[in-house]
C-alpha cells in the first residue's frame, strides 16, 4: 500500500515494515505492511504514522512518536538501524510506535525568591520545593502557592513528603543548611488566594553540620537524613509519643504566631561509615536505604542493624541517587562529572556500572526514576538541561533546556510531568509527557 | 704360435717366459684342449683369480738368485742356483715320466701343473693364468680388459678443412728444449745481475690531480689514523665571474649599506663586471687571502668531533603514564562568579564545603563549594590580600589581610556551641597590649571591630600573607616591609603578639608551618629559612638560586618544599637531600603566583600569571632511599588575563582531587577529575 502523503519519489532504497503498537484505539494504524524509504529517521517515521492516523480519523492531531524495532529506540536512520543491528531489510520489518515520551506542553514558570534547591512531586495534588531563602513552598499547580513553609534560618536543601494519601493533613519534611530538619503538616486540600504560612510541628536536632539530604520511609513514620558531618541518621515523624515533647512552646520562639506546638526529636539511630559529606540518601524499602556520599562510595544499610550491606565505588564525588527501574533495584547516580551511571547491585561483583548516560555537559544534580515505568529516569545538570533517558538508549530521549542557570532539582510529578528548579530561581513545570 | 710368442718379449716378463717355454716343451697336448665349459664356468672368478696372481708375484720375490743366465749352467749341478743368503738350493728330486704320467691320469688337474726349472719348482696354473695363456695362444690381447677395437679419438680440429693439414704425428722438435730460449735466458739472467734490469719501479706521482676533490677520501691521507681534512675554501660561483649576470651585481644602494655593516657581517667579495678578461686588474687581496688561509690551517686546532648517535626520546626520563597516576583535576565544571575585581586569594575549609576568596574590590566572600553560591559577604573597603581559614573545623573562622590591618572574621559556621565559643574568642576584654615589651606595640595593636564583629590587628606596614598554625591558634603574618618586624606570631587565645627572634636575610615573601612539627619555613626573596620554633634556631636554608621567590608551599609529610618564582621556575626541595632543589621545573613562561600541595592525594600545582595552572604528581615514598617522583600532569586553562596577571591563587579541595582557582578575570574556577 503506498501512502498519498508520500512524495519523495527518489530512487532511494525501500523497506517493507509493519507499524505496530500497544497503544489504545485511537493511535492504531492499519497493520497492513508498506514499503517507505529506508533513509527514514525518527522524525519521517512518525510523520508516516501522523498521515496513516489521519486517514484513518480525518481530525487527528499531529502527535510525535517514538519508535522501537526489536525493543530498541530507533535513533538514527532506518538503513543505519539496520546496518548496525545487522538486520535483513527483506523481510517485513515491525516497527513498534509509542508515544514520543516528551513534554509537549510548558507551564509558566513558578517565582521563586532564591535559588531553588530541592523539589519534591512525589504526591499527585501538589509539588513540594525547598529553596534557598529558607522557606519551602507548596504548589497545587504552576504558579499557584498555596502555603509557604517557614521557620528554617538557612537555606533548605532537600525536601521530602512522608504521607501524601494522609487525609486532609500532609506532612513534610524538609532538610536545611541550619543543621536541622524540620516536619510539616498542613491541608493540602485548603486553597486560599494568599498563600497560608506554616510552622513546622517538629524539629529534628542532632546533625552537627549542614543537612543534605533527607528521605522518608515508605510507611512514613520515619525519616533518614544525610548530612556533611558524614553520618545517615533516622528520626521517628509521629509527634505523639516522642517523650521531647513537654517543652513545646520554645524560647526560640520569637514570631507572636506561637500558639501552634513546636516539639523537638532526637534521632532514633545513626548510619555511621560515610568518610565524607552524605549527599544524598534514598530509602526505597522497608528497611533498606541508599546512600551516596562525596566518598565516591554508594551505600547499602540495614536500618535494623545499622550495618551498611554493600558499598559501590564510583570514583567520583556522588550528589544524587535513586532507586528505582526493574525491579525497582537498579541504582542511579549522579555527581561531579557529566556521567549518569546505573548499577544493578544484584549481579555479583557490580563494580562497574550497567549503564552509562553521557550526555550532559557538567556535574549532574539530581536524577529520578520514573516511579511506574522501569525504563524512564530523568536527570538534571548544572549546565541547565534536564534530560529524559530511557534505558533502551543511550541517547536522551529530550532534553529539556528552559533552565537559564544551573539546575539544581527535578522530578517527576503525576506521572506526566517534570518539575525542576534552579539558580535561576524558577520551578519549571513540563507537562504531558506520555510515559508509556 | 711361436712367432707369436717372440713378438712379445718385453710384455711377458721372465718366469712366464719361462712358463712358456716349458708349455712348448711340456704341455702343449693339454693345452690344446679347448675346455669351453671350464672357462664359462670360471669366468665369474676370473678377475679375483688376477688380483691374486699378480699379489703374489710381486710380493714373493724369486728364490733363486743367479740371475738371467742360462740354466743350462746348472744342468749338471747338485743345485740349481743360490738363495738371497747366497746358500745353495739343492735341486729336487724329479718325477720320472711314468709318475708324471700316472699323475696326469689320476689328478684331473694335473695338467695345469707345470715344472718351474728356475726355481726348480712344480707351479700350479690358475685359471686366470691359463685363461691368459689362452688368450695369447689365440693371439688376442693378454688381458681381457685391454680394448683392441677402442674409438678413435682425433686430435686434429676439422673447423673447415675437409682433410688434415698433416696427419704427421708431432715432430720431435716440439719436445726438445729451444736452445734459443735458453740463451735468451742466459742473456737475461746476465742483465738481472749487472742491475740492468730493476723490478720494484718507484710510483710516478700523477701530474696532475683534482684540485676541489674531496681530501677526505684520497687514500694516502686516510691511511694516517687521525687525519682530519682541512675545512676547503668556499667553491666559486657565478658571482665571482668577470662578467655576472645583472642580479649578482649589487646596486650602489647596496655598496653603500656594506660600508655600515660591521667588518665581519659585510660580504667579502662584491660582484664585479668587466668588459673582457684583458680589463681585469690583479685580484688585490690574493697575497692576504692566501695568508690568511695558511694561517687558518695551520693554527686552527681541529678536532674530530664525535657524534654520537642516540635517540632523543631515549633520554627523556620514564614517567609512569598519566592515566595510571588519577585522579586529578582535568574540567573545569563550576565557576564562583560575584566579585568584581581580581580575586586576590582564597582558601578552602578544612572539611571541603565553603570556600573563601578575597578580592581587589574590598569584599570577602563565601561560597558553597557544591553549588556556587555565595553565601557571605564582608565589605572590607580595601583591597583584600590574603584569606585563611582555621584549620580547625570545629572554628570555623578566617583572617584576612586588607592593607595594613588583618581581620579575624567570624564566618557563623558550626553549631550554636562553636559559635559561643568563637564570641567568646573574638572578645578583646582590654585593650591593653601595651603592658608587653614597647617595640611590639609600636608595630602591632589588637582592636574589636565593631562592624564586622571582629578582630583587627593593625600593623605598620601591609600585609601580604597570613598562615594559621595547625592547631589553630598562633597565626603568623608577613609585612614584606617590616625589616627585623617582618614577621609576627599571634596568639588567638591570649591575643598576644611576638616577633620572630630571628633575623632575616632579605625580604621575606611568604611563610609557612611545618604540618607536624615545631618548624617554621620563612621564604625570603632568594632562599628559604627554615627555623625550630622550639629551640629558637636556623635548622637548614634552601638555597633556591631563583631570582625572586613567589610563594612556598609544605608537602604534608612536612619533608618536602615547593618553592614559585616570578621567573616561572618551580623548585622542589627534598629537605632529607640536600639544600639545594631537587628538581627544578620551568613551565610557566610568566610568573608563578602560587604553589599548593594536596592534603592527602599526591598531587601539587603551581599557577601562573600566563593564565594557566599546572597539576603535578608529586608522590613521596616512605623509603627513605627512593627520591620523590614527579610527573607533570596537566595545564588547565579557561581563565582570562586582565592587567597582565592571570591566575593569582590556587588551592586544593582538602579531600577532593579538585583544584580551586581564583584568577584576575575576576573568578574562581572549580577543576574536578
Amino acid at each position: 500500500m503506498e501512502i498519498d502523503g508520500e512524495t519523495n519519489e527518489d530512487n532511494s532504497r525501500r523497506i517493507q515494515v509493519r507499524f505496530v503498537t500497544k497503544l489504545k484505539a485511537p493511535y492504531k494504524v492499519p497493520t497492513t505492511a508498506i514499503a517507505i524509504p529506508s533513509d527514514l529517521s525518527r522524525l519521517g517515521l512518525s510523520s508516516i504514522v501522523n498521515k496513516l492516523l489521519q486517514a484513518v480519523d480525518s481530525e487527528w492531531k499531529t502527535e510525535p512518536f517514538d519508535f522501537l524495532i526489536n525493543g530498541e529506540l530507533v535513533r538514527m536512520s532506518l538503513e543505519q538501524f539496520l546496518l548496525a543491528k545487522g538486520i535483513s531489510a527483506e523481510k517485513i520489518l515491525e516497527i513498534e510506535y509509542i508515544r514520543a515520551v516528551a513534554p509537549r506542553k510548558e507551564e509558566q514558570p513558578s517565582p521563586h525568591d532564591d535559588w531553588v534547591s530541592a523539589v519534591d512531586g512525589s504526591s499527585p495534588t501538589f509539588i513540594l520545593t525547598g529553596c534557598y531563602d529558607g522557606l519551602g513552598r507548596v504548589w497545587k499547580e504552576a504558579g499557584l502557592c498555596t502555603h509557604i513553609l517557614e521557620g528554617h534560618s538557612d537555606a533548605i536543601s532537600s525536601v521530602s513528603i512522608i504521607n501524601s494519601e494522609a487525609l486532609g493533613s500532609v506532612t513534610v519534611a524538609t532538610a536545611s543548611k541550619d543543621r536541622t530538619l524540620r516536619l510539616w503538616k498542613f491541608d493540602a486540600e485548603d486553597s486560599n488566594d494568599h498563600p497560608a504560612m506554616i510552622r513546622a510541628f517538629k524539629i529534628l536536632r542532632g546533625h552537627n553540620a549542614s543537612v543534605h539530604s533527607v528521605a522518608a520511609k515508605t510507611s512514613g513514620d520515619m525519616v533518614c537524613s544525610g548530612s556533611w558531618d558524614c553520618t545517615i541518621n533516622l528520626w521517628r515523624t509521629n509527634d505523639s509519643d516522642t517523650d521531647g515533647d513537654v517543652v513545646s512552646i520554645k524560647k526560640r520562639k520569637v514570631n507572636s504566631k506561637a500558639e501552634q506546638s513546636q516539639s523537638e526529636g532526637e534521632a532514633v539511630s545513626m548510619l555511621v561509615g560515610h568518610t565524607q559529606c552524605v549527599s544524598s540518601v534514598v530509602w526505597p524499602q522497608h528497611e533498606t536505604i541508599f546512600s551516596a556520599s562525596w566518598d565516591h562510595s554508594v551505600r547499602q544499610w540495614d536500618v535494623e542493624t545499622g550495618k551498611d550491606l554493600s558499598d559501590i565505588f564510583c570514583g567520583k564525588v556522588l550528589n544524587s541517587i535513586d532507586v528505582g527501574g526493574e525491579g525497582s533495584a537498579l541504582i542511579a547516580a549522579g555527581g561531579s562529572d557529566p556521567i549518569l551511571r546505573i548499577w544493578d547491585p544484584r549481579k555479583p561483583g557490580t563494580s562497574a556500572p550497567v549503564f552509562q548516560f553521557c550526555s550532559h555537559s557538567s556535574w549532574i544534580s539530581a536524577c529520578k526514576w520514573h516511579d511506574r515505568s522501569s525504563f524512564y529516569l530523568l536527570s538534571s545538570s548544572y549546565d541547565g538541561k534536564v534530560m529524559l533517558w530511557d534505558l533502551r538508549t543511550a541517547w536522551p530521549l529530550s532534553v529539556l533546556d528552559t533552565h537559564k542557570d544551573r539546575v539544581l532539582c527535578a522530578d517527576w510529578w503525576k506521572g506526566d510531568c517534570v518539575v525542576s528548579g534552579g539558580v535561576d530561581a524558577q520551578l519549571l513545570i513540563c507537562s504531558d509527557i506520555s510515559i508509556p | 704360435m711361436n712367432h707369436q710368442e717372440s713378438q712379445r718379449p718385453e710384455k711377458v716378463n721372465p718366469l712366464e717366459m719361462r712358463d712358456l717355454g716349458f708349455i712348448e716343451s711340456g704341455n702343449n697336448d693339454g693345452l690344446d684342449d679347448n675346455h669351453e665349459q671350464d672357462e664359462l664356468a670360471d669366468s665369474s672368478q676370473s678377475h679375483q683369480a688376477v688380483d691374486e696372481s699378480d699379489s703374489s708375484e710381486d710380493e714373493v720375490a724369486p728364490r733363486n738368485t743367479i740371475g738371467d743366465v742360462p740354466l743350462e749352467w746348472y744342468k749338471d749341478e747338485k743345485h740349481i742356483g743360490y738363495d738371497i743368503a747366497g746358500k745353495k738350493i739343492k735341486k729336487k728330486e724329479r718325477q720320472d715320466k711314468l709318475d708324471s704320467f700316472l699323475a696326469s691320469a689320476d689328478d684331473s688337474k694335473n695338467w695345469r701343473k707345470i715344472y718351474d726349472e728356475y726355481n726348480d719348482e712344480e707351479v700350479e696354473l690358475t685359471k686366470e693364468e691359463t685363461k691368459l695363456i689362452r688368450r695369447l695362444l689365440k693371439g688376442k690381447a693378454p688381458h681381457a680388459e685391454f680394448d683392441p677395437y677402442a674409438p678413435y679419438v682425433d686430435w686434429f680440429k676439422w673447423d673447415d678443412a675437409k682433410h688434415p693439414l698433416s696427419n704427421a704425428p708431432e715432430p720431435k722438435r716440439r719436445f726438445i728444449p729451444s736452445k734459443w730460449e735458453s740463451k735468451k735466458v742466459v742473456e737475461y739472467v746476465r742483465a738481472i745481475r749487472k742491475g740492468l734490469i730493476k723490478f720494484d719501479k718507484p710510483k710516478e706521482e700523477p701530474r696532475l690531480y683534482l684540485l676541489w676533490g674531496d681530501d677526505s677520501s684520497s687514500a694516502d691521507r686516510t691511511k694516517h689514523l687521525a687525519y682530519i681534512p682541512p675545512p676547503k675554501p668556499k667553491l666559486p660561483g657565478h658571482e665571482e665571474s668577470y662578467n655576472p649576470s645583472l642580479e649578482y651585481l649589487p646596486t650602489q644602494e647596496e655598496i653603500n649599506t656594506y660600508q655600515l655593516m660591521y667588518e665581519e657581517d659585510r660580504p667579502k667579495f662584491i660582484p664585479k663586471r668587466f668588459t673582457s678578461i684583458r680589463s681585469i686588474p690583479a685580484y688585490e687581496n690574493a697575497i692576504k687571502d692566501s695568508f690568511e688561509r695558511c694561517l687558518d690551517l695551520y693554527l686552527c686546532p681541529r678536532v674530530r668531533k664525535k657524534r654520537i648517535n642516540i635517540d632523543p626520546e631515549s633520554l627523556k626520563p620514564k614517567l609512569p603514564s598519566r592515566k595510571d597516576l588519577r585522579p586529578y583535576p582535568v574540567t573545569c565544571y563550576l565557576e564562583y562568579r560575584g566579585h568584581e575585581g581580581a580575586v586576590l586569594s582564597i582558601s578552602v575549609e578544612p572539611s571541603g564545603q565553603w570556600i573563601a576568596s578575597g578580592s581587589k574590590d574590598g569584599t570577602v566572600r563565601i561560597w558553597e563549594v557544591e553549588t556556587g553560591r555565595c553565601l557571605r559577604v564582608w565589605e572590607i573597603g580595601e583591597a583584600v590580600q590574603h584569606v585563611a581559614w582555621n584549620p580547625l573545623p570545629e572554628l570555623p573562622i578566617l583572617a584576612v589581610s586588607a592593607g595594613s590591618d588583618v581581620l579575624i572574621l567570624n564566618t557563623g559556621f558550626g553549631n550554636e556551641e562553636q559559635q559561643r565559643k568563637i564570641k567568646e574568642l573574638l572578645q578583646i576584654g582590654t585593650p591593653t597590649s601595651s603592658d608587653d615589651s614597647d617595640n611590639i606595640s609600636s608595630v602591632l595593636s589588637w582592636h574589636q571591630d565593631e562592624k564586622h564583629d571582629c578582630i583587627r590587628l593593625r600593623h605598620f606596614r601591609t600585609v601580604s600573607s597570613i598562615e594559621w598554625h595547625r592547631k589553630g591558634d598562633y597565626l603568623s603574618t608577613v609585612m614584606p616591609a617590616g625589616e627585623s618586624k617582618a614577621i609576627l606570631m599571634h596568639q588567638l587565645s591570649k591575643k598576644l603578639t611576638q616577633r620572630l627572634p630571628f633575623k632575616l636575610h632579605g625580604l621575606p615573601v611568604s611563610s609557612v608551618f611545618h604540618p607536624t612539627r615545631s618548624i617554621f619555613f620563612v621564604a625570603t626573596k632568594k632562599n628559604v629559612r627554615v627555623y625550630d620554633l622550639l629551640r629558637q634556631k636556623l635548622i637548614k636554608k634552601l638555597e633556591t638560586q631563583l631570582r625572586e621567590v613567589s610563594s612556598i608551599a609544605v608537602h604534608p609529610a612536612g619533608d618536602n618544599v615547593i618553592v614559585g618564582s616570578k621567573e616561572g621556575k618551580l623548585c622542589w626541595f627534598d629537605m632529607d637531600l640536600s639544600s639545594k632543589p631537587y628538581k627544578t621545573l620551568k613551565c610557566h613562561p610568566k610568573d608563578i603566583t602560587n604553589v599548593a600541595f594536596h592534603r592527602s592525594y599526591p598531587l601539587f600545582a603551581s599557577c601562573s600569571d600566563d593564565c594557566t595552572a599546572y597539576v603535578f604528581h608529586g608522590m613521596v615514598y616512605a623509603d627513605l632511599n627512593q627520591n620523590p617522583l614527579i610527573v607533570p600532569l596537566e595545564i588547565l586553562r579557561g581563565h582570562t588575563s586582565s592587567d597582565g596577571r592571570g591566575v593569582i591563587d590556587c588551592k586544593f579541595h582538602p579531600r577532593q582531587p579538585w583544584l580551586f582557582t581564583a584568577g584576575a578575570d575576576s573568578s574562581i574556577k572549580l577543576y574536578c577529575h
